[in-house]
């Protein structure tokens, strides 16, 4: 069975779940990384990527402090759970799934909308992070992401050959 | 499944219309506020906690702006953001053709509100304040759309949508 979306030609093969691409953001809001595996997200150059990282650092900061529910009491003895921002976007064309490390450090990972298990996928981001960059003893931190294995271990998970 | 707020925003990007709904659980009614206006002003509690609502509605609308803004960016001229969800809540967004932006703000469990929000446009807003003689074109300040029989029709919806076990 073909399946064509709109942004490739008619007569390419393309399956519903894929994943377009990858965003990294440190903790002041800068881009530290980017990288599209699939054709589907329009063509946007590194300044636009620059602002649409720190305007999305913004956005899940203000998503934290409209927060309408009420305060969930704690478990006695615990501190209250700390409120979250943004998890998940939906549109029509894409779903952008964030994944908030404990640091700060924000991977946003853009998929299509039918692909499934996307906080699967970005966990295993940060895992694929954690072990090629972190230990990486000539990477300095909140720096932009320049590691050759970082980009070979993604590229074979994320990339669809 | 419960519903938190509900904001309806002008193509003049300011609130028209703005409603808090009770936690099942607890005591304090409903409120409801037409363009998140200050109600009594000498007080002093309920003009900070107005204020306090404005500025949560000023939020909210950046918020949908800059997402709105961010969708068409990346996913052409025609993607058009639909919600987002953090832990605690979900944020359903509706545009319609005239520029009026609906927005409902309710549990992370709840699926898609799309058609909900259609609804409540084309059933409750447009037949009971678009076709109301008496109200004004442009809704500035809110005035005119917090009339009873939307109000009403409003709530009974959301009775209907979010507590269908009876």
């Amino acid at each position: 069975m073909s399946v064509t979306t709109q942004h490739t030609t008619p007569t390419e093969l393309m399956v519903y779940r894929v994943v377009f691409a990858l965003l990294i953001i440190n903790k002041a809001g800068g881009l530290i990384y980017t990288r599209t595996f699939a054709p589907g997200l329009q063509k946007l150059d590194s300044n636009d990527y620059l602002i649409l990282a720190g305007t999305f650092h913004g956005i899940h900061a203000i998503s934290r402090s409209i927060n309408p529910a009420p305060p969930v009491p704690p478990a006695p003895g615990n501190r209250r759970p700390p409120t979250t921002g943004i998890e998940s976007m939906e549109s029509s064309h894409f779903r952008l799934t964030c994944f908030q490390s404990p640091t700060g450090v924000k991977f946003l990972l853009f998929t299509s909308p039918e692909q499934p298990n996307t906080d699967v996928i970005v966990r295993r981001c940060y895992e694929v992070y954690g072990d090629f960059v972190m230990k990486n003893p000539f990477y300095s931190l909140e720096m932009p992401v320049r590691v050759e294995k970082f980009d070979r271990a993604l590229g074979a998970y994320l990339a669809r050959p | 499944m419960s519903v938190f707020s509900f904001y309806i925003f002008d193509r003049h990007t300011e609130c028209i219309y703005s409603k808090r709904f009770a936690a099942s659980n607890n005591a304090p009614p409903p409120r409801g506020a037409a363009g998140g206006g200050i109600q009594n002003g000498d007080v002093p509690a309920s003009l900070r906690k107005a204020s306090k609502d404005l500025d949560e509605t000023k939020l909210i609308f950046g918020t949908i702006f800059s997402l709105r803004r961010m969708a068409r960016q990346l996913g052409g001229a025609d993607d058009q953001f639909l919600s987002y969800r953090t832990g605690e809540y979900k944020l359903h967004y509706f545009e319609t053709p005239t520029q009026l932006k609906l927005v409902m703000l309710t549990s992370p469990n709840v699926g898609n509100m799309r058609t909900v929000l259609h609804q409540i446009w084309a059933t409750l807003f447009v037949e009971y304040v678009v076709k109301s003689p008496l109200a004004p074109a442009e809704h500035t300040g809110g005035k005119g759309v917090a009339n009873e029989l939307f109000e009403g029709g409003l709530e009974r919806f959301m009775e209907a949508v979010f507590r269908p076990q009876q």
